[in-house]
């Protein structure tokens, strides 16, 4: 026990004396969470719409005003002289709207007017939000015009968990961990590599240390910067991010343990099984980030993805941790919800473990 | 014009260069590291970005137990947009079953529903949305709205529920409804992959330029090699350019072959010029070429190198509406996106392979990512002269 928390030590003093690993360790997390967290988000507002109004009458105008009521959509002016569609091919606009000439007749006969929307479908999730937010417009001025004649089912919508549907609060969760799962392992397989590189592994053979406690020692050095990176990042979340626990947090602290422990076991299996540093750097990058960015559901929904690659994200060690935090800050559904993934996560560090352990009883006989 | 390119690539530029094209050759891991990972990773990304909405799993609370009741669920469901995810006989469990997200959405109908139809009253039926991811639960509520809207015109016109059109018909003359016709430009079937391929590919040309340049420009300092070249007669400008060139032309195979994988595997349509997105491209290249280089030339060794990048990477990824729109950023951020050089190819590429749009329109964006280029390799070049003196 003595030699593990010497060999932890002696783990930290080294990070705290490089201060470009020190600001990799604290500093970066905390600029990626605000940077990424500010920028993610893929509802949008103040969108540029060309309105072309060839019918110039009041109730065209009445139409055009509830455009330019909504949040979502900015009016921009467009020459009447140049195709509708050149806003879109020009990136003046992301939509235009196009109202014909007979519209405010047809309204005041009792016809239907049809109205032409041309979507710039370049990006179609926003494509999609922009019909959804047009063709709900043009509902609420078809039931403002319909007096008393409105629609016989309703609906009630209500948002749970997050009210204001702000995507801060959806994705600030999802970087938290994208933070955890990449700079501790980072730092862990650089000072893992780095004893192979230079060839400092050799004192270790010929003390006393066993594998175990050297692993150990190192795994708890790396858990305690996760632990520093986490208290900032949620101090941040709390903050900036407005959110807080929802229902009981035991499931989030103890996974929070587990993960670090994951986490850390990962960058040493790394340094362990490459010993070179831009190598090991390269691999963690590549397992850390790509992999957790891309296959755990942290923009994007998980059930997206092609089934071919779609069970990769089973193993996907960060995936779970990501339901878990969410749970924790927004939906609050509690151990029933969640012990499984914690499961999940404490098997994944287990094989890590052991895989670094085999790694490094492999080097002691080569050695 | 012959003179000056003479002039420029003379013998020892030629010799210097021959000298690179053998190293990369020799050194495996850097050739392959220059064509397969972006392929992959453009592959990779194509693939797992989507944003699309379907099958949102739907419980339902059907207080009513009526055949009018039992159609609206049917309608429901039998979009693409909805599968029934179970029957729940309270509102506390279908709450419960939200939480543990075993459903998505759920939808409370009234135990007065159909006896309300039928007396031509309005109804209000409930939606509960898990709204955790905001763009889910705003599409989601656009799918809901949709439905009922058509379920609606169904009640109003023709069929079993006559009645309602009946009794609440106005005896006054109404007023013509407005009809939306939405059509979507350039993408129709609004795949999802067109617009993660398109921007991904800027941005895996300026990282993937400036892991490959500050790999093999440390190399030389860090094995001590710089010395020799300096002995050399060659002028540092002729060793700049010697070291520029051949990652130059390799990362341009790049680019064809990133091409093709866009036009091959996701069928994204090339109705612009390809010129322009090669010129874009070729500027993008010697951008992302020219960070490499000034990332090495502020580190000793290629782990520093790569540590450094991680300051450098993150805020041009975050910044370049590769994955997620800009227009979804504050208003002080999207600001920002105009000194990124990933975000003016970005708009390039999309403009021009999916809209078709011409210089007369991407000019300032071309100027942009040139003004970009003109800092950077004049930055690079400065640093460089100023490590090796």
């Amino acid at each position: 026990m003595r030699r593990i928390f010497a060999q932890t030590r002696k783990e930290l003093t080294q990070i705290i004396r490089d201060y470009r690993t020190l600001a990799l360790a604290l500093l970066l997390p905390l600029v990626l969470l605000m940077l990424l967290g500010a920028a993610i988000s893929l509802t949008v507002d103040n969108l540029p719409i060309v309105v072309q109004d060839l019918d110039q009458t009041a109730a065209s105008q009445n139409f055009i005003d509830a455009f330019r009521a909504s949040v979502t959509f900015h009016v921009v002016y467009w020459p009447v002289d140049r195709q509708p569609a050149d806003a879109l091919t020009s990136n003046k606009a992301r939509a235009v709207l196009i109202i014909p000439n007979d519209f405010g007749r047809d309204i005041a006969r009792g016809i239907n007017a049809p109205v032409q929307l041309l979507v710039d479908g370049s990006d179609s999730n926003t494509a999609r939000l922009v019909a959804g937010d047009a063709s709900q417009i043009t509902e609420a001025f078809n039931a403002g015009a319909a007096n008393g004649r409105g629609q016989p089912v309703v609906a009630a919508m209500r948002f749970w968990y997050n009210p204001g549907r702000s995507s801060k609060k959806f994705y600030g969760p999802g970087i938290f961990v994208l933070g955890l799962s990449m700079f501790p392992p980072l730092l862990a397989a650089l000072a893992m590599a780095k004893e192979g590189e230079q060839k400092t592994i050799l004192q270790v053979y010929v003390s006393s240390i066993s594998a175990h406690e050297f692993l150990l020692g190192k795994i708890f050095a790396f858990m305690v910067v996760a632990f520093a990176e986490c208290l900032l990042m949620l101090a941040l979340l709390f903050t900036y991010f407005g959110l807080s626990l929802a229902g009981d947090p035991t499931p989030f602290l103890v996974a929070t343990v587990a993960y670090a422990f994951c986490v850390a076991a990962f960058g040493i299996m790394i340094g362990a099984a490459i010993p070179s540093q831009a190598a090991a750097l390269q691999a963690v990058a590549l397992g850390g980030f790509l992999l957790v960015f891309l296959l755990s559901g942290l923009i994007y929904p998980i059930e997206n993805i092609p089934v071919a690659l779609r069970w990769l994200s089973n193993l996907i060690w960060g995936r779970y941790y990501i339901e878990i935090v969410r749970d924790a800050l927004l939906q609050g559904g509690g151990w029933p919800a969640n012990w499984y993934k914690v499961l999940e996560i404490m098997v994944t560090g287990a094989i890590f473990y052991g895989l670094a352990w085999r790694t490094m009883r492999r080097m002691q006989v080569r050695a | 014009m012959k003179k000056f390119f003479q002039s420029v690539f003379n013998y020892r530029v030629r010799a210097l260069v021959q000298k690179e094209f053998r190293q990369i050759r020799r050194d495996r891991r850097l050739a392959i590291s220059l064509i397969l990972p972006p392929t992959l990773q453009l592959i990779l990304f194509g693939f797992a970005l989507s944003a699309t909405v379907s099958d949102i799993r739907l419980g339902v609370v059907d207080d009513s137990r009526t055949p009018e009741s039992r159609e609206l669920v049917a309608t429901l469901t039998e979009s693409k947009s909805f599968t029934s995810a179970g029957n729940y006989f309270s509102v506390d469990q279908i709450g419960d079953a939200l939480s543990r997200n075993k459903l998505d959405a759920a939808v409370v109908i009234p135990y007065d529903y159909a006896r309300d139809l039928q007396r031509g009253r309005p109804v209000t039926v409930q939606f509960l949305l898990n709204a955790m991811n905001a763009n889910t639960a705003a599409i989601a509520q656009g799918y809901a709205e949709g439905v009922l809207a058509s379920y609606n015109s169904g009640l109003v016109g023709q069929g079993i529920h006559a009645n309602f059109q009946q009794i609440s018909a106005p005896t006054v003359s109404h007023r013509g409804l407005v009809a939306l016709m939405p059509i979507y430009l350039f993408n129709p079937g609004l795949v999802a992959s067109w617009f993660i391929v398109t921007g991904v590919f800027g941005l895996l040309l300026i990282l993937n330029g400036s892991i490959v340049a500050s790999a093999a420009m440390v190399k030389e300092r860090e094995r001590g090699t710089i010395e020799q070249l300096l002995m050399s007669p060659a002028s540092t400008s002729e060793i700049i350019i010697a070291k520029i060139a051949p990652l130059f032309i390799l990362l341009c195979m790049m680019v064809l072959f990133a091409i093709g994988v866009i036009r091959v595997v996701f069928n994204v349509p090339f109705h612009g010029g390809l010129l322009l997105i090669l010129g874009g491209a070729a500027l993008c290249i010697l951008c992302g070429i020219s960070i490499g280089t000034v990332i090495a030339t502020f580190s000793k060794s290629a782990e520093q190198a790569q540590l450094t990048s991680f300051f450098v990477n993150p805020p041009l990824s975050t910044l370049s509406g590769a994955f997620y729109p800009i227009e979804g950023m504050p208003h002080a951020l999207q600001r920002l996106t105009v000194l990124n050089p990933v975000y003016h190819f970005v708009v390039i590429s999309r403009a021009a392979l999916l809209k078709g749009s011409g210089m007369s329109s991407l000019w300032p964006n071309f100027l942009a990512l040139f003004g970009f280029t003109l800092v950077l390799v004049v930055l690079s070049v400065w640093r460089f002269r100023k490590q090796l003196s």
